[in-house]
């Protein structure tokens, strides 16, 4: 009896990896790319902004591809659920049991450099979209120098975190010209990361920093933080939030009265159409620095735009939608540029080569400082300003004049 | 079935014999995928940390809601051993289970005054305090920024059969003192503590006793999770519901009291969540795959509700509902 | 001192939020001596109940109070009815059975309700969300103190029913020594369904007053169980007077934490505060109040 019992639960045990074994193993005569997002979770809506644009660029360039009598390209999406652990597991499943040639997307920093850590190991060229902490593409965190470029499969389109507020500095130095600032910062990677690096760009342009907080996402009263704020008054607030913290955070300055001469977002969920929503009437002015806009003079960004709108509605995406969609096109490119020969060695080769136009500007990857296989580009500035988010710094591509000085008791009270 | 266990004369009985020789040989029976091996490995974390739980909880009486301290614990002296000395995180598989029996004994001191309910509630806030400073103390910990650490191989077969290793020891560890003397202290504490002690039985003695092969065998785990998956972060490695309650629950599923309930209820909990997560290997529409954490759910209430003794406590049970016509009154 | 002032209101108006959270928690330990893991996913689901019949029907958060307290309430009896009380007759080696299903029905609520209403977050907005009253340089948010008022009133209206009813009288009897009440004609089944009832409305009407303040998804729920249970031993298992007292003393003491020493540490203090209870003051503040 003991027997046949331990057999029974071995051959079902048995029985059970062999169908997992087999699952995934049907075979595609697409190419494969991964696209790793967080589809549920607290990153939900960013990801499902991204995979909207995945899809949208997919449409388009497989249409031109049918047409050329190319192999179409086919994304597979693996939901990181915004945790590092899930997303290390989801890297791996997407190169060893779906066999991707490559993988794109990468939404949270932890989990994309997580992530990463997992695609250079298994020499698996890993094309970051959104994923925005430095050492994502410093080869030293990996255990590599800056010449160990043809060992390095990490590629960035994105701007790093610490180039977030390049865009934001000037208007700083001509127009708002604040004295002090107080950051607020989720606690995470992508928040010490990006406090640290707004300190620096404080130093430099001579801004005193008041104070840096900490909160845990999904903090329910922010109110002893904001008192704090209030009381060392600032010029300048900088915030490093998500979307619903975002939005608790601006409600309750509001209810605080909190009026410092300007509200700064470092993108992330300040640009997010969930922000204005649940904000309400405290979304009003705030300022973000953002990495794209409909409105700026690139080729194809407002039609992005408009397709973005027709297929899917609401407000259109903001610069996480345009860097999916560039990521998308960035792909579609390189694999052209394999000239039929689809293996991961030809496709890092072909990235390395990569030198192109996209929606979200132009793409090169280079080397510069710590980092190796880094997209450089601008950033910019926009502003809630009549439920619209507008650009506004530059002011050579704005679409609209910034608001300054506010007055919020004003703004506030309508 | 756990009571017979203490007529075996031998440590490993036949029977398991068999288990571990099917465990060893498993691997090149099967081309398993990297991705089944993956789970195999997390199966065996989970072997740890069920069994670990089950000793202080199922043979104790001390039902442990903050698990994850140890386990933290363990993940971290080796996370940290790396992080500021760039000393191999290796070191963390000596190290993590003497640094989490340490916790456990500073934690015993506050939470062996409560009884009950009142230790669970004790135990989950320990953990969730940890967490939380572990998350704050940047300078330490690197905070929330978590560990990185390049894993030391790409194929996962060395880390499967370390994990089993570790694994058998801590259900080894299991049964050898539960056939020695402690073992019938422990039982008698989980039955009726002041009875115990008013027989002569040192209690504060043999709870700590059970903490330190409990939580050795947790910090050890947590130690080998770091060098295995190369990341951790306060929110994974102390999380209330990922580690602590996921702990209990491998411990209830497979069978409380029992040697190798755990180890059957951690094999349980892997196997269905990916068989749900997978939709049926493909068979069922992709929706299913999100049903996943739910069927678990379903499972745990279902074996609470009418298998109180998990799996293996209550495997005759089981055994006559599937009507397992064999020539039962004779063996046994 | 306004610094001081503002906290004090903020840690004030928290902390009566977290009281009508705790006070169905207390209820239910005090009574039935189940440690409800599930008790933030009764919340959850109270608040998901509210947010459909504001976005569909367009029905505000506070009248769906009046929607959202029955369902829960009878989904309460149901969890009590069918899965609950079975365990109490049944043998187990471990005692904590009834915990454990409760971290299993949590387990279910919140997946049930993730494959209905996805993870995505939900929140309503209402004429009266962005609401602030002030008071010199103090500022209160509308929903917050109709929130603090409603913990308030509830707590009053809870504290009667149970000395002034002879349904109030038959929990008291029950939580006090259950053999006893048994034998003196209370159906103890019967009290403990009714009371895990009870105790899941008024945790529903926590839910449908807190949705305007903050927003939703379905996996809220473990916060607020941490919190309720910190209050419910903080004022002493059973006691409405306690809940309402450990709610406020929750909140004020957290709201200064995160004031004076750090925004980080905040959920900490809670949990620091329920340890030296749990350990130096058994009983809570209970042991003061006596009621």
């Amino acid at each position: 009896m003991k027997y046949i019992k331990t057999l029974l639960i071995l051959i079902l045990t048995a029985a059970l990896m062999i169908g997992i074994n087999g699952c995934g193993k049907k075979g595609h005569p697409q190419l494969k790319v991964g696209v790793l997002l967080p589809l549920t979770g607290s990153m939900a809506n960013f990801g499902e902004m991204e995979r909207n644009a995945f899809e949208l660029a997919k449409a388009k360039i497989n249409a031109e591809r049918a047409k050329a009598g190319m192999d179409s390209i086919q994304f597979i999406y693996e939901d990181d659920t915004g945790k590092p652990d899930v997303g290390r597991a989801a890297m791996e499943k997407l190169i060893n049991v779906n066999k991707v040639l490559m993988v794109t997307g990468g939404y949270s920093s932890s989990v994309t450099f997580t992530a990463a850590a997992v695609a250079q190991q298994y020499r698996t060229p890993f094309l970051v979209n959104t994923g925005s902490v430095d050492k994502i593409t410093e080869p030293e965190a990996f255990n590599l120098t800056t010449n160990d470029g043809d060992k390095f499969y990490i590629y960035r389109l994105n701007p790093p975190v610490s180039e977030y507020a390049s865009g934001l500095e000037g208007l700083l130095a001509e127009v708002v010209k604040p004295k002090s600032v107080f950051i607020i910062h989720e606690n995470t990677a992508f928040g010490t990361k990006g406090a640290k690096a707004f300190q620096k760009s404080a130093d430099k342009l001579g801004i005193k920093v008041l104070g840096v907080q900490s909160y845990s996402s999904g903090t329910i009263d922010f109110k002893p933080l904001l008192s704090q704020v209030k009381k060392a008054n600032p010029d300048l607030v900088y915030m490093i939030s998500y979307v619903m913290d975002a939005a608790q955070i601006m409600k309750q300055a509001r209810e605080l009265n909190l009026k410092p001469k300007l509200f700064v977002g470092a993108g992330a969920g300040f640009t997010m159409p969930a922000f204005k929503e649940n904000a309400g009437v405290a979304s009003r002015r705030v300022c973000s620095a953002t990495l794209w806009h409909k409105a700026l003079p690139i080729k194809g960004a407002k039609e992005f735009n408009d397709a973005f709108i027709a297929k899917y509605g609401g407000d259109g995406p903001d610069y996480h939608g345009a860097e999916a969609y560039s990521a998308a096109f960035v792909v579609d490119n390189v694999l052209k540029r394999c000239k039929g020969k689809y293996d991961k060695e030809t496709v890092k080769k072909a990235l390395d080569a990569t030198d192109m136009m996209t929606v979200f500007g132009p793409v090169k990857f280079q080397a510069y400082g710590k980092k190796i296989h880094q997209n450089k580009m601008a950033t910019y500035v926009v502003q809630w300003i009549h439920g619209d988010l507008k650009l506004i710094w530059p002011k050579n591509l704005a679409n609209a004049q910034f608001e300054y000085p506010i007055n919020w008791d004003k703004i506030w009270a309508e | 079935m756990a009571k017979k266990s203490t007529k075996d004369t031998a440590l490993v009985s036949k029977k398991e014999w068999m288990i571990i020789l099917g465990l060893v040989v498993l691997p090149f029976v099967f081309n398993f995928s990297t991705y089944v091996q993956g789970l195999l490995v997390i199966m065996m974390i989970w072997v740890m940390l069920g069994t670990s739980w089950n000793l202080l909880a199922g043979y104790t009486g001390l039902v442990s809601f903050g698990h994850a301290a140890y386990f933290g614990i363990g993940a971290y002296t080796g996370g940290l051993l790396f992080f500021h000395f760039h000393i191999s995180p290796w070191w963390g598989l000596l190290l993590g289970g003497p640094a989490a029996v340490i916790l456990g004994y500073l934690l015993g001191i506050m939470v062996f005054r409560l009884r009950g309910p009142y230790f669970a509630l004790g135990t989950l806030a320990s953990a969730e305090i940890l967490r939380i400073v572990f998350g704050e103390e940047e300078w330490l910990t690197n905070g929330h920024n978590g560990i990185l650490y390049i894993t030391t191989w790409t194929t996962k077969y060395p880390y499967y059969f370390i994990g089993l290793v570790l694994a058998l020891g801590s259900i080894f560890t299991v049964k050898a003192v539960m056939r020695a003397k402690a073992g019938y202290y422990f039982l008698s504490i989980r039955e009726d503590e002041d009875a115990a002690q008013a027989l002569g039985i040192d209690t504060m003695k043999y709870k700590n006793i059970s903490t330190v092969l409990s939580t050795f065998w947790a910090g050890t785990a947590g130690a080998f999770y770091m060098i295995y998956m190369g990341f951790i972060d306060p929110e994974v490695v102390f999380a209330l519901h990922n580690i602590s309650i996921i702990t209990i629950l491998v411990g209830i599923i497979g069978g409380v009291g029992t040697i190798w309930g755990p180890a059957l209820g951690a094999a349980v909990m892997v196997f269905v969540q990916e068989f749900f997560r997978s939709a049926f290997f493909g068979l069922a529409p992709s929706w299913v795959s999100r049903l996943h954490a739910l069927a678990f759910g379903l499972l745990v209430i279902f074996v609470i509700l009418y298998l109180a003794g998990g799996i293996v406590g209550d495997w005759d049970i089981i055994r006559k509902a599937l009507r397992f016509k064999r020539k039962t009154e004779i063996a046994e | 001192m306004e610094l001081f002032l503002q906290t004090l209101v903020a840690g004030t108006l928290i902390g009566g939020l977290y009281a009508i959270i705790g006070i169905g928690m207390t209820l239910i330990m005090g009574v039935m001596g189940i440690i409800n893991l599930a008790h933030g996913q009764i919340l959850m689901v109270a608040m998901y109940i509210t947010w459909v019949l504001w976005q569909y029907l367009g029905i505000d958060p506070y009248i769906g109070i009046i929607v959202a307290v029955p369902v829960v309430f009878y989904l309460g009896e149901g969890i009590t009815k069918y899965l609950l009380h079975p365990l109490m007759e049944k043998d187990s080696i471990i005692p904590e059975n009834q915990v454990l299903m409760t971290v299993g029905i949590g387990m279910v609520l919140v997946e049930l309700v993730r494959s209905i209403f996805s993870s995505d977050y939900r929140s309503v907005q209402t004429s009266y969300t962005e609401s602030i009253w002030r008071i010199g340089h103090i500022s209160l948010s509308v929903p917050m103190v109709i929130a603090f008022v409603v913990a308030l009133l509830l707590t009053l209206g809870l504290f009667l029913l149970l000395i002034r009813t002879d349904l109030g009288r038959s929990i008291r009897a029950t939580a006090q020594d259950k053999d006893a009440a048994i034998l003196m004609g209370v159906s103890a089944e019967k009290i403990t369904i009714l009371t895990f009832g009870i105790g899941s409305a008024l945790t529903a009407a926590a839910g449908s007053l807190f949705l305007p303040i903050y927003y939703l998804y379905p996996d809220l729920g473990p916060i607020f169980t941490v919190k309720a249970f910190v209050i419910t031993i903080l004022g002493g298992l059973g006691s409405t007077v306690g809940a309402i007292a450990g709610g406020l003393v929750l909140g004020i003491a957290e709201t200064f934490g995160a004031t004076y020493i750090s925004m980080g540490y905040r959920d900490a203090v809670g949990l620091v505060i329920f340890l030296l209870v749990l350990i130096f003051f058994p009983g809570g503040l209970k042991r003061l109040t006596k009621i």
